[in-house]
This record gives structure tokens, sequence and C-alpha cells, in this order.
């Protein structure tokens, strides 16, 4: 057999932990599985951020060098992703932070952690919850932004499985 | 040496769909099928006895083309089961298994359905040449058999 994963999001100021979402909009409000239709982003503003992680069930040995990067999806002027790997959960805020560019290449790709600050995930390991350490995103974009629905992107989630 | 190893398919119950290729360990004084007599043995299980480790196999659980790797751990070798060994090999030293599956999802914004699913499976080893320097060899095999000779 091997791992199953899921993606969860957390939200709100005492962390509401949401596993097995179904979708990564970025919007005007903290929540998960958010309509952008419903929460549309300002031009000139931020996205609310997004904790998301990892959780891998079932039944494995290790799993390591788990990586993310964005692989596909076109900004359009003045939109940037911002990402940040390995942090520690805060309040999601929609006040545009300073993290870097989300990496496009594998080879410039975020490195993950275990949530127990872990290089490796350990099944049946003592104390292992099966989750990944966060990675924040936010959505940022400019005045000059063009109104309208952004092109939708495509991520990449790697691992290392025995 | 007789390296033929009869291969064992009985799964039990378990679900594996999600394997294409099963492993096989052959020690010093035994065998580890992946699955066998219904019950699944963890890679960890390797893990724990890697210097008693002679052979790994490396297997299409549908037996497909008999595709069926094999690592030589005690002469640093790669080698199908029906292939012949070299008749010199270089002398290596300190000849360690590599083996996992490196998983690649790609996900959409708007849907976390997975878009597309890759799995490969890295198997070699790494050792140390005459001179000490620590060398890699690794096959990079997708779910069709299909191989390249890696890096990583």
């Amino acid at each position: 057999m091997s791992a199953t994963h899921e993606f969860s999001e957390s939200n709100l100021v005492g962390e509401v932990v949401m596993d097995g979402i179904t979708n990564l909009n970025f919007g005007s409000v903290d929540d998960h599985d958010l309509s952008t239709t419903t929460y549309p982003i300002l031009r000139g503003s931020s996205s609310f951020e997004k904790y998301l992680r990892c959780k891998f069930t079932g039944v494995y040995s290790i799993i390591s060098n788990m990586k993310f990067w964005k692989s596909a999806g076109t900004l359009v002027t003045g939109e940037t992703i911002k990402a940040a790997t390995n942090q520690v959960y805060t309040q999601p805020s929609a006040t545009a932070n300073g993290d870097s560019d989300v990496p496009v290449t594998e080879g410039a790709a975020l490195t993950l952690q275990s949530a127990e600050g872990e290089a490796t995930i350990v099944y049946g390991a003592s104390g292992v919850s099966g989750y990944t350490k966060y990675v924040r995103l936010q959505l940022q974009t400019t005045v000059s932004t063009p109104s309208g629905a952004v092109n939708q992107k495509t991520f990449v989630f790697q691992y290392d499985e025995v | 040496m007789d390296n033929s190893i009869s291969i064992n398919l009985n799964s039990g119950n378990n679900s594996m769909d999600s394997l294409t290729f099963y492993w096989m360990a052959e020690f010093n004084n035994g065998v580890i099928f992946q699955f066998e007599d219904g019950k699944e043995h963890k890679f960890q299980e390797v893990l724990d006895r890697i210097n008693e480790l002679e052979f790994f196999h490396l297997y299409h659980k549908d037996g497909m083309n008999n595709i069926n790797f094999i690592v030589d751990l005690r002469k640093g070798l790669i080698k199908t089961l029906d292939s012949q060994e070299p008749e010199t090999v270089e002398v290596k030293e300190n000849i360690r298994l590599i083996y996992f599956r490196r998983i690649k999802i790609q996900i959409g914004e708007h849907d976390l359905k997975e878009k597309s699913r890759a799995v490969n499976y890295h198997l070699g080893f790494q050792y140390n040449d005459k001179l000490g320097n620590n060398r890699r060899i690794v096959l990079i095999i997708d779910e069709q058999g299909n191989w390249i000779l890696g890096d990583n």
C-alpha cells in the first residue's frame, strides 16, 4: 500500500482546521473552499493568506523530500503569488506580506518539513501527526491589475515515499 | 550464484492498487516479499536489516513483460532477471541501496482534484570507488516499466 494525502487549510483566530479542502481559491475572506465570485479581491488589494498543509494517511514507512511549487498559470499585470514555507500558524491577514514569489520550477521549489519540524514523516512514530508544516500563500495585486478573473494556477506537490 | 527467485504474488486482502511494482528483499539469511501471507511488510523492515541485504528486487505486480529489476548489493550491479553479468566488475566499497517512489501531484487552484499524478520508482545504489569518491547509479522507472539512468 502507499500513503494517501489530502490538503488541509487552517483559518480564523483560533485555527479552525479543515482537512480535505476542495479548492485553493484566493479571496477577500478568511475561509476555505471559498467562492471567488462571492469574495473577489479588489484591484490593489491582497487576498487573505492561505495556510495550507498536506496530511498523509494510509500505510507507508517514510515520507521525505516534500516540495511545493507553481507549475502553470500565467500571472496578469500586477499579480503576484507570495509563498513561504514551514510557517507557524497565525490568523490569516489580507495585508500584503513580504514573502517571496512562489517558485515556478522544481529546482527552486519550497521544501516542506513535517509538522514536528523534521525532514521526514515516519509512519507510526511517536508524536507524528502526518501533517506537513504550513505553506503560507497570498495573491497580491496592484492598481494596474486588470479587472476580471485571473488565470487559474497549477501547483505541484511532490514527495518521496518508501 | 543462481539468483532465480520464484515471485510470490500472494497478496492477501490488502488493497494494493496504488502500487505498480512490488519489492522483494533477499538477505544473507532469508527473504522478505513486500506482500506475503496476506500482509504487507513495510520497507522499514528492510532498512532494519540493511547490513544483511544482498539483493533487492523490484518486479511488476502483474508480471507484465517479466519486468524484474535486481540490485546486487554484493557486487554493485543493477540487472534484469535474464541479463548476463559482465565478466569483470569494478571493485566497489560500502554499497548502499537506493529505493523510493517519487510522487508528483499536480493540482488546480480552483479544484484540488489531481490534474495529474506521476509515480516514478528510483532504484539503484551508491558506493565508494577505489579513490573513496561517493558515486550513485539510479534507474528511474515509470509505471509502464520504461526506465532511464537518472542522477538522483
